[in-house]
């Protein structure tokens, strides 16, 4: 099946998001549709499957040109997507999902759970896959979830197959095992679209090439046709950025110490964990998403309670207090989520930017604000960090993702505390802003702040770090010096238990 | 005074206020597992009770009653769907809106179409009798609670299982679920959200019609302002509590139901009006207390 | 150009279509009863603005008095993002308490009338605060903990005044009278007792506690996004608690207006009946929570109402109209103000933090 992409035009409001893009896609071969944050790839195979219109241009099957109603048209016609956030019923098992709006039926309407094991079963050892069918998917790791969105395309025989950034949340194990899968998908015929910004990757699997940068397409070409530099320089429209060189620094004092901290957590507890963060330096907790970091930050900021174990901020123990006390003692955060915990979206620039404030008298006179100065407040942290918005009375929600995280990481660095938590700072984020938050971190490391990197970004913990923790199954798996980190090293660490974890066969 | 409260009469009353608040429930329940915040149950079963009433007394059927009930529950459901589902009003709002305008239309029906205030009540208006079920009525006790119920206690019950049976293995029940976890999930594998919530409170409108029509035309043979008289907020409790799964449902339909028979019960003990009146909130408002501490204490 | 484009297809017209669906509403409902629609319009009129000596008027905005005030109690929790709908059970207390303290506490009767004033506020408070506190430490919804609280609190005021403090002689489910020095005076030369301006005064501290304080920003920036303020370290559940207190206060408040001002007693189901509460509600809802809008909101409410009961006496047409017509016009506007309850509507049931 062949699927061509003429001329397609997406717009929302002001911003083009996608400008004129066409592309081709034959059978037996994996495309690989690469580009940065906010390149528009995303969203091209959106409108290939169906979930968004576009203003212009055609999607063609097999010369014949189709208009999608809806992602079930885009379905019926032989196309499948995984989308880099997954689209699973938690509570629901595997086998329900996987037959969830494809249902076979029985003549008053109930559905024949049988006959849809007997097809999967087929379908599943053609591929080499095996998966529990009557696992609740809430309680699969993320590997599995994957798999569970594969079977999901095979049971609907799609063939043509999209998958968005897959291997963000794989182990490098686990990745090399879902591109076994691809190759054998490949050679029944099958077309794959990889949605992805890891060159490494590209490299490894893909048969085409089809670069995308500001909404445009910038070249398309087969991979034997290109080099990795070339289409590096496609990507970024020009040099890389150079390698962020960290400058030694001997750390001081340990301004965070954690004691054996355990955390509840559904299913499987987080912990016991020890480790401390020194003064003058960044360390890295690197992982898997999953693996327990987010209950580790949440206990750390305070947002979650810790069932054993202490925690030391500034020699003072800080186990049970609240996050304000936390903060006041010297503590910044900079959540994950910048749209619900970093921000109160609906609020104006000023509001945004005054609220995590400890210094009541630079805001306020007694019981009230002191506007004007929550303004200057703030339109000198949009000067220093470079962050483009109309001004302090804006609200939130008018910047874009990069500014927004500016916005936080500004508010929460100016506090300039001795222990900063940056977790996932630069997720979604465009270039320009990511090589800015790296630096502004470097900054407080080279000023003597203590700095803990939360991240599933790889390459981001290796850049910053100068030492590495690896986090896998709510422990940790190993300590690693920064200047002695690899991939291959890291990647072992992150799969250290033998035996248990993914469900996906070779 | 012990025996008094819990003689075979008691018993046979209990299905009677059992049954508007379960059907009530599982009509919520319907809403909460679709993903539906419905909390206008009170006006759907005022709706309901009116219909049963404007139906048997046009008919002189009770059967055409209940039916009407239906059709009063749904005309309901279809207005929470219209402005909340198509329009995208809040689902508090619309419910708020939808239980003053059952509060008023039905009142106001009662003037323009029977001129009467207050209550209606009319040889005209045909009820359910208690169906006398031949073995089972002969048991001591429970017998007196099993037999002699109206037809629509008996459906109450059927439900209870059938729905289990709905949600877990039809292919609406199970996308029902899916929009009510993950809607985005369910729009992205090509089944429009909404278009299965929109059942789900079709369902809820006609399940709460039902119940109201036990209200007024198979408890008593008469309409009264205000009839559901905070049933359908217990029937929300009831929903909150259970998270909307039919079988503990029925159990906290049945602890509701209880009390409400046993507060109607002492009515007549010489406990003033208001302590009666005030028992199935207090009840409801304890018995919600006491789960939710103990939830606090024991995350599942 | 075609009508559905530019400002004023997207804004005028659905507006029209509001308009022009209550309009219809309207008129199904009074050929229902057989009414002529003219004396209807007559007779709401005539309720709502007219009366010798403008009395239905004075009625209209005396009644607009208590609904805003209840308007004013339900924006300030409702900003903050609590859904505290538990205001009927707030002003009965404050009246209740407000009647009894009127009738038994000795001395002045300026003095009098603070107290009881007070002591309503802090009813009200203490009520709204259990449902806080039911959901800080017991996780109960606080929409649901506020909403059953109404029950109990509505009964027992039933019972006292229905038994011990029972106004016998008067054959009436009341309380005794409040000694007459208390009791509100009017404006010279009209019918409508001062609690407007006590009402009017809480209104503008609200207003300006919601806007210039820092308790004020904080709690609107919970309201806004309660994972945001508790991620930058905001006091949530102090708040939270604090905030209700204030709305309980106000809709104590309303209480006492109503006993010193209108009824100069408690009345077993006067604060109920009318619907007070769930019509402030619907008040705020209906102008998406922008303050200075609540007022004319709740006096056009008021004056549906009163207009209502005019169109019974005059043309026949049962006054319960007045609920459906609010009915359909919260259900049109919800539609197109729910934007100020986006970010709350992740609370729902939720049972407050169990971090």
């Amino acid at each position: 099946m062949r699927v061509s992409l003429s001329g397609i035009v997406v717009r929302f409001g002001a911003l083009t998001a996608v400008n004129d893009v066409s592309l081709a896609i034959e059978p037996g071969e994996i495309h690989a549709v690469v580009g940065e944050n906010g390149a528009g790839k995303s969203t091209l195979m959106n409108v290939l499957f169906g979930l968004v219109k576009p203003q212009a241009g055609t999607i063609g099957i097999d010369g014949r040109p189709r208009v999608w109603n809806s992602a079930s048209d885009a379905i019926s016609a032989g196309l499948g997507m995984v989308h880099q956030h997954f689209m699973l019923q938690e509570q629901m098992t595997v086998l329900e999902n996987i037959v969830l709006c494809a249902e076979p039926v029985g003549p008053l309407g109930f559905v024949d759970f049988a006959a849809a094991r007997r097809r999967l079963a087929e379908s599943a050892n053609l591929h080499g896959i095996t998966v529990a069918l009557d696992r609740e998917v809430g309680r699969l790791s993320v590997g599995e979830r994957q798999v569970v969105e594969i079977l999901k395309m095979l049971y609907r025989e799609a063939q043509v197959l999209i998958l968005d950034e897959p291997t963000s949340v794989l182990t490098p194990q686990e990745k090399d095992r879902l591109f076994e899968i691809l190759r054998s998908f490949r050679a029944a015929g099958r077309a794959i679209v990889l949605i992805t910004h890891k060159l490494d990757e590209v490299m490894e699997i893909a048969d085409r090439v089809s670069v995308m940068r500001g909404g445009r397409l910038v070249t398309s070409a087969p991979l034997a046709e290109t080099s990795k530099e070339e289409i590096a320089r496609g990507i970024i429209g020009g040099e890389l950025p150079p390698l962020r060189q960290r400058s030694a620094r001997t750390p001081g004092e340990a301004v965070l110490a954690v004691e054996g901290l355990g955390i509840g957590r559904r299913g499987r507890s987080v912990g016991p964990l020890s480790f401390s963060v020194r003064a003058g330096e960044i360390v890295g907790i690197a992982g898997v998403s999953g693996n327990g970091q987010a209950e580790l930050v949440q206990a750390l900021a305070g947002l979650k309670p810790a069932s054993a174990g202490r925690i030391v901020l500034c020699g003072r123990d800080i186990t049970g207090l609240s996050v304000a006390e936390r903060r006041r003692i010297g503590m910044s955060y900079i959540p994950e989520d910048r749209q619900r915990m970093g921000l109160a979206l609906a609020a104006t620039v000023s509001e945004n930017a005054n609220a995590g404030r400890d210094d009541r008298g630079g805001f306020a006179k007694g019981p009230f604000l002191r506007r004007g100065a929550m303004a200057e407040f703030a339109r000198d942290i949009i000067r220093r960090f470079d962050i483009r918005v109309a001004g302090p009375s804006a609200l939130a929600s008018t910047m874009s993702g990069g500014n927004k995280q500016k916005l936080v990481v500004g508010r929460e660095i100016t506090r300039a505390t001795p222990l900063i938590i940056a977790e996932n700072p630069t997720w979604g984020v465009d270039i320009g802003a990511i090589d800015f938050i790296h630096g502004e971190l470097m900054r407080m490391r080279d000023a003597g702040h203590a700095v803990l990197l939360v991240s599933t970004e790889l390459d981001e913990v290796m850049a910053l770090s100068d030492r590495i923790l690896v986090m896998y199954e709510g422990r940790f798996a190993g300590e690693v010096p920064g200047s002695e980190a690899t991939r291959e090293r890291l990647g072992n660490l992150m799969t250290s238990h033998l035996g248990q974890g993914s469900a996906v066969a070779a | 005074m012990l025996d008094l409260l819990f003689d075979t009469s008691f018993a046979a009353s209990v299905p009677r206020f059992v049954t508007p608040i379960l059907l009530a429930a599982l009509g919520g329940a319907l809403c909460e597992r679709a993903g539906v915040f419905n909390i206008a149950l009170e006006g759907f079963l005022l709706a309901g009770a009116f219909a049963a009433v404007l139906g048997s007394y046009f008919t002189g059927s009770a059967t055409a009653g209940a039916l009407a009930a239906m059709v009063g529950g749904i005309a309901m459901g279809l207005v929470f769907a219209e402005f909340n589902l198509r329009r995208g009003g809040d689902s508090i709002v619309v419910s708020i809106a939808i239980n003053l305008l059952a509060a008023g239309l039905t009142t106001y029906l009662l003037r323009a179409v029977f001129d009467v205030a207050g209550a209606f009540s009319d040889p005209a208006i045909v009820g359910f009798k208690g169906i006398n079920i031949p073995v089972i009525g002969s048991i001591p006790w429970i017998g007196h609670v099993l037999s002699g119920q109206s037809i629509l206690f008996y459906i109450a019950v059927a439900v209870v299982p059938l729905m289990h049976l709905f949600l877990a293995r039809h292919r609406l029940g199970l996308r029902m679920r899916a929009a009510g976890e993950n809607p985005q999930a369910l729009a992205a594998g090509g089944v429009n959200p909404k278009r299965v919530q929109l059942w789900a409170l079709v369902g809820c409108g006609a399940l709460c019609g039902l119940g109201g029509a036990q209200l007024s035309i198979a408890n008593v043979n008469l309409f009264v302002e205000n009839m559901s008289a905070g049933r359908g907020w217990i029937a929300v409790v009831a929903v909150l509590l259970t998270r909307g799964r039919p079988w503990p449902l029925f159990a906290i339909a049945l602890i509701f139901g209880v009390v409400d028979s046993l507060s109607f019960r002492v009515q007549g003990l010489g406990m003033p009006q208001q302590f009666t009146d005030v028992m199935p909130y207090l009840a409801t408002l304890i018995v919600l207390t006491a789960l939710s501490w103990w939830r606090k204490r024991n995350p599942a | 150009m075609k009508l559905g484009d530019g400002i004023f297809g997207r804004e005028i017209v659905p507006w029209l279509a509001v308009v022009f669906w209550i309009a219809v509403v309207l008129l199904v409902l009074v050929e229902l009863v057989g009414a002529s629609f003219g004396d209807a319009v007559e007779g709401f009129i005539q309720g709502a603005f007219g009366g010798r000596r403008f009395a239905y008027l004075m009625a209209t905005l005396s009644r607009a008095t208590l609904i805003v005030g209840m308007a004013l109690s339900v924006m300030l929790s409702f900003r903050a993002g609590l859904f505290n709908i538990g205001g009927e059970g707030q002003l009965v207390a404050g009246g209740l308490v407000a009647a009894l303290v009127g009738i038994f506490l000795p001395g002045p009767p300026l003095l009098v009338l603070a107290v009881s004033i007070l002591a309503a506020m802090a009813a009200g408070a203490a009520w709204a605060m259990l449902g806080g506190l039911l959901q800080l430490y017991v996780g109960v919804p606080l929409l649901v903990g506020s909403l059953l609280l109404n029950y109990p609190i509505r009964y027992f005021a039933s019972y006292l005044v229905a038994h011990p403090f029972r106004d016998v002689p008067s054959g009436m489910v009341q309380s005794h009278l409040v000694p007459m020095e208390t009791w509100l005076p009017f404006f010279p030369g009209t019918r409508l007792d001062i609690g407007i301006l006590f009402i009017l005064v809480a209104g503008i501290s609200a207003i300006a506690y919601s806007y210039t304080t820092v308790h004020g920003y904080q709690s609107r920036l919970n309201g806004l996004s309660p994972d945001f303020a508790k991620t930058v370290g905001l006091p949530v559940d102090r708040l939270a608690l604090q905030t209700l207190a204030m709305s309980g206060a106000i809709a104590g408040l309303v209480g006492a207006v109503a006993v010193f001002g209108i009824h100069h007693r408690y009345i077993d189901g006067s604060l109920v009946q009318p619907l007070y509460a769930w019509t402030g509600i619907i008040a705020v809802l209906l102008v998406g929570m922008i303050p200075w809008l609540v007022p004319l909101s709740g006096f056009f409410f008021a004056a549906i109402q009163t207009g209502a009961a005019g169109m019974e006496r005059t043309a026949g047409v049962p006054k319960e109209i007045a609920l459906v017509v609010q009915a359909a016009i919260i259900l049109f506007v919800a539609s197109r103000v729910s934007g100020a309850l986006l970010a709350s509507s992740d609370r729902k049931t939720d049972g407050g933090s169990d971090a």
